[in-house]
């Protein structure tokens, strides 16, 4: 069961890896890999379905799909990764700090999760998204979206990651404890950084292997209320939710879309998975 | 047991009461009220309206107004369903919730642990990953491209399930999958992930190790922990299929509660947002306690009310 | 035996249209056997059915079925008798009496009379009710007093029942256009005995009684609406027994829904007009909504009249019926076709050599100019229409662009408070008069967010609301029209939207209507 095969990522942790560099540089090269701006109109040839020339089809405008997908990319991905960053650093911090000195502390930051936790998070990042939307000062109009997007996003989801964080460190903890009474004792902090924190790693990394990913997933619900990013950022959200609204006549407006979505994911999680493999063989 | 079960449901009273202050001071502070219409009313009568529902009123006095109604049970009438209650709104909405949510429950948790096993047990055979894992992708679309793929494929291309709407079992069937969807793949991930980090640990190679056989390791050892690692993940289930459900009401046409979620603070109507907040708010208090009852009792080394020893 | 007559007319008729003529007949007539339940999408739940305090269009199509007032749209967007059999006005046209049909008993077999209306019109202009469209009877003597609290005696509305069947109104000013007013929902007569037993539960299925060609017999809230025949409806019975209102929002689902043989009528979603245009069932009409950017123009560039105008004359509004492919009109000017008065000639033209030089002579360089903002509410429409506009004036004028969507609510408060620059609005007829269309842009409108104002325009406006001349009233009307969309310019009108429907193909007698109401009690399922 362990051994070798574990200790490596594995074909699949290797493609997941491939994937994502892929989807990187997609990101990062934006339009310029599909021979057309994202943004050219042409109303001719409007709604067209996949084909030599435009080979994702064309949108209402008569935009080039596989362009608005690649420019989409970069949007989904600074979304997702943005806002899982920050909502990593608070729950690390928090729930990290909430677990480990536990006692009365615990119990007060605790409550405070469970208020958070208490709100749905559609409902808390609609409403949060619209208070930083429109108080948001020193943002140039054209990112307020975006960034008001990635805070909400941000702020529903960092205390999941408290909650488990706070969850494994106190799971760990009992167990280091024991073997540390054991061992004749040693420091708090040691125990913290030496023995805790690579107990709790592996289960952080697979987590924020399926953050992204949610992040990717949240961000194309609020598009689908129609809060998401706005013109001229398209993200993939975006452009799924505006195929949707065309699904009966135009599937391939909501069929490419998901797809970029699908395998996007499916790259973390088989990164995820390989390194959840890799790392729990110790 | 049940003495702790009480206090936490007390401790979860004061949680309720922030969540509602939170909630009401989040609505009057973003931008945009119940009565902002395209055909902007004259001012006389939208004075008219303020008065009928106490908007005139300073916002103090309108928060205390609304806690009163509250501790009597009322929760005020809707702001844009005229001539109704919030708490009538919500008795009608929350039982279809309720029906959709146990039936999308049913679905993920019998297909998320199941695959989540699998996928540990046979770990490595890449034919059985790659199609597992194919699965997890499809499930992980978000719900409403995953809910139009439904809809075009079972509905309008092999037309063997109706498109939407919510008469007879039949109509169940495919928002419940899209709403099983996402919470499915999460608790496989979560399930393999989960077995497979007890499969090695010492006290399972001990077992091994004095011979206890393989089905009754598996049985004790491991699948008990692979729960134990879902149970945490309950609370968040149920918010899943609570709020997600917005999505798939949406797509199909379902009368349930989620749907208010986004159309109450997109109307405005503050009592209404109010009154599916607290709900939620009350369900995942009383889903954390069955969680940490749960926890208890899988894994003795949890002992409940510790920290008010 | 009515059936057969009705073929055997059918028979020899010439055309489709006689058929339908002929058979207009028939459904009213009351001695066939109910014909068929039409499932329709109605998109939305109806917030109310109480018609005095609804507003929005859905319920209106409900309330539609349910009710009747004193007069009705017929097909020439004329009123018609409904349940006033006639009516007449004064001299001075400030007095206005309509005469009651003396046949008509509401559902639970109470005779309609006279009161039922001023019971109904002092309830709507009641402050405690706060209807939001009590404005619509602001015309009537002591209405803004009733309703604005500084009249609290209901006798002083000036409108009184001449005994059972007669009616009076008094108006404060001459109102030619009078008689379209009380074909709206708000107006319709109310059963306060009812009210006061009920409360706001009266408007609720079993509770509610109404007079129309259909009752309410079932409300699911939030899922569907099922009306039945009203067998003692006063015009004879419609030929549909049963209508099936579901609430489903998506249109695309929707569409596949119909696409299943589960629902006859649904609204074309503006993406998948284009592949239904084909359909037998595709039924379209341009609606009398117009579709407008608005500046405000006390900001700068838009405070001088040269860079409004050079900005209206920059779009080639040829495009947008293209663009949305659902029938729209492109429109330089305001009054829609089918609305009195409506003339095509008024309007700047599309001339992007004009409007750059219109720029120059404003002292601008388009290039150094800030960016343009331009925001609109959240929609798949608006944003096609918005990023059409941005290429359009990014293009001729070499100007730059930047979008901003918001919120619906977000986006009419911040019209309402601060509006920005450029916006983009819409607006639908509530009767076919133009007045309804040329007060928006007064300056005593609370619907003009553009800022500006133009005594010379107020004056036309309200003269043209008392003329009874049509050829006079046709003059004042085009020189308003003039001002506002070539002289001033303060707002760009874009095109005219229309009404897309996909009906089933068993329908019969089923026609979109200009101001987007669904009538159904001539129609009928095969």
């Amino acid at each position: 069961m362990t051994g070798r095969r574990t200790r490596s990522l594995g074909v699949l942790g290797w493609l997941g890896i491939g994937m994502l560099i892929g989807l990187f540089a997609v990101a990062i090269a934006g339009d310029s890999i599909s021979g057309y701006a994202y943004d050219v109109q042409d109303a001719d040839r409007a709604l067209e379905g996949p084909s030599r020339d435009h080979w994702m089809g064309t949108d209402a405008l008569g935009r080039d799909l596989a362009s608005r997908l690649a420019e989409g990319a970069r949007v989904s991905l600074i979304v997702a990764v943005a806002s899982t960053a920050i909502a990593l650093l608070i729950g690390l911090v928090y729930g990290g700090l909430s677990g480990y000195l536990g006692g009365r502390l615990d119990g007060v930051l605790m409550r405070v999760v469970d208020v958070v936790y208490s709100l749905p998070d559609i409902l808390l990042i609609i409403l949060i998204k619209q208070l930083l939307e429109s108080g948001l000062s020193g943002v140039p109009d054209l990112y307020r979206t975006l960034v008001a997007v990635v805070l909400a996003l941000a702020f529903s989801s960092w205390v999941a990651v408290a909650r488990l964080v706070r969850g494994l460190v106190l799971q760990a903890r009992e167990e280091v404890w024991v073997e540390a009474a054991r061992a004749g004792g040693a420091r708090g902090s040691r125990i913290l950084v030496r023995q805790i924190l690579p107990n709790i790693a592996g289960p952080i990394l697979v987590t924020l292997s399926f953050r992204i990913p949610a992040a990717i997933l949240a961000e194309s619900t609020v598009s689908f209320i129609g809060l998401g990013i706005q013109p001229p950022f398209a993200s993939w959200g975006v452009l799924a939710s505006d195929g949707f609204a065309a699904m009966r006549s135009y599937p391939h407006l909501i069929l490419f879309p998901g797809i970029a979505i699908a395998v996007t994911l499916l790259a973390f999680y088989w990164l995820g998975d390989a390194l959840r493999d890799a790392l729990s063989s110790r | 047991m049940i003495r702790y079960a009480a206090l936490r449901l007390l401790q979860g009273v004061p949680v309720l009461l922030v969540v509602a202050t939170i909630t009401f001071a989040l609505l009057r502070v973003i931008p945009g009220g119940p009565f902002d219409r395209e055909k902007t009313l004259p001012p006389e009568i939208l004075r008219n309206v303020e008065a009928r529902y106490h908007l005139d009123e300073p916002v103090a006095r309108q928060y205390l107004r609304y806690l009163g109604g509250i501790l009597t049970g009322d929760l005020g009438p809707s702001y844009k369903y005229l001539g109704r209650d919030v708490t009538q709104i919500l008795a009608d909405a929350f039982p279809v919730s309720m029906e959709l949510g146990s039936a999308a429950l049913a679905i993920s948790l019998l297909f998320g642990v199941s695959a989540g096993l699998a996928g540990a047990v046979r770990r490595g055979r890449a034919p059985d990953r790659v199609l597992g894992m194919l699965a997890v992708a499809g499930m992980s679309l978000p719900s409403f491209v995953l809910g139009a793929g439904l809809i075009l494929g079972f509905g309008l291309w092999l037309g063997w399930l109706p498109a939407g709407l919510w008469e007879g079992p039949l109509s169940v069937v495919l928002p419940a999958i899209t709403l099983a969807a996402a919470p499915a793949a999460y608790i496989a991930r979560l399930t393999r992930s989960s077995v497979l980090d007890v499969i090695d640990m010492d006290f399972v190679r001990t077992a091994r190790a004095k011979g206890v056989s393989e089905a009754r390791v598996r049985r004790h050892h491991v699948l008990r922990n692979a729960l134990l690692a879902v149970t945490t993940y309950f609370g968040p289930l149920l918010a899943m299929l609570l709020t997600g459900s917005f999505v798939v009401e949406k797509v199909f046409a379902i009368p349930g509660m989620g749907r208010f979620f986004v159309t109450a603070v997109t109307n405005r109507d503050y009592p209404l947002v109010l009154g599916v907040t607290l709900v939620y708010a009350a369900l995942i208090v009383i889903a954390n306690l069955a969680v940490d009852l749960l926890y208890a009792w899988l894994d003795p080394r949890i002992r409940l009310g510790r920290s008010k020893a | 035996m009515a059936v057969g007559s009705c073929f055997a007319r059918a028979l020899t008729a010439a055309a489709g249209l006689a058929l339908a003529l002929a058979c207009d007949g028939f459904g009213p007539g009351g001695a066939a056997a109910p014909r068929g339940t039409l499932r329709l999408n109605l998109g939305t739940e109806p917030p109310t059915l109480d018609w005095n305090r609804a507003t929005d269009s859905v319920s209106i199509t409900v309330i539609e079925q349910l009710m009747r007032g004193l007069t009705r749209l017929g097909p020439g967007l004329q009123p018609v008798p409904a349940l006033a059999e006639r009516w007449e006005s004064s001299a001075d046209g400030r007095t206005w009496r309509f005469h009651l049909r003396r046949d008509v008993r509401w559902s639970d077999g109470v005779p309609l009379e006279a009161r039922h209306f001023v019971d109904g019109w002092r309830r709507l202009l009641d402050p405690e009710t706060a209807a939001e469209y009590a404005y619509f009877l602001f015309d009537v003597e002591g209405a803004r007093e009733l309703n604005s609290g500084t009249s609290s005696d209901p006798e002083t509305l000036g409108v009184r029942a001449l005994g059972p069947h007669t009616l009076e109104v008094k108006l404060v000013a001459s109102i030619v256009y009078f008689a379209s007013i009380t074909t709206f929902m708000v107006t319709f007569p109310v059963r306060l005995d009812l009210i006061d037993a009920h409360g706001d539960a009266w408007a609720e299925a079993g509770k509610l009684v109404t007079l129309g060609p259909f009752l309410l017999d079932e409300w699911l809230h939030e899922y569907r609406i099922s009306l039945v025949r009203n067998p003692d409806f006063y015009a004879g019975p419609p030929p549909l027994e049963r209508i099936l209102g579901y609430m489903i929002e998506e249109g695309s689902p929707a569409l596949v829904l119909f696409e299943q043989g589960l629902l006859d009528l649904v609204r074309l979603p503006p993406l998948e007009i284009r592949r239904y245009q084909d359909h037998p069932g595709y039924r379209h009409v341009p609606a009398l909504r117009g579709y407008y950017y608005g500046f405000n123009t006390l900001k700068p560039p838009f405070d001088d009249v040269r860079v409004r105008r050079a900005f209206s004359m920059a779009i080639d509004r040829s495009q947008f019926p293209t663009l949305l492919r659902g029938g729209e009109i492109a429109a330089a000017y305001w009054l829609p076709p089918g609305m009195p008065n409506h003339n095509p000639e008024i309007g700047l033209r599309f001339d992007p050599e004009a409007a750059r030089a219109l720029l120059e002579a404003a002292g601008l360089d388009p290039t150094a100019l800030d960016p343009i903002r331009v925001v609109y509410n959240t929609d798949q429409t608006h944003k096609l229409v918005a990023e059409k506009i941005q290429s359009e004036w990014q293009t001729h004028l070499g100007v730059r662009v930047e979008l901003e969507n918001r919120e619906w609510k977000v986006f009419l408060r911040e019209l309402a408070a601060s509006p920005p620059a450029v916006y983009r609005l819409g607006w639908g007829a509530d009767f076919p008069d133009p007045d309804n269309f040329m007060n928006l842009f007064t300056s005593w409108s609370a619907n003009n967010h553009t800022n500006w104002e133009n005594s010379k325009y107020d004056e036309l406006v309200l003269e043209a609301a008392r003329e009874t001349d049509v050829s006079r009233r046709q003059e004042l009307y085009d020189a308003a029209q003039r001002i506002l969309c070539e002289d001033d310019a303060p707002i760009v009108p874009l095109f005219v939207s229309s009404v897309n429907l996909v009906v089933g193909e068993r329908l019969r007698g089923f026609e979109p209507n200009p101001m987007d109401l669904l009538y159904l009690d001539q129609v009928w399922v095969e």
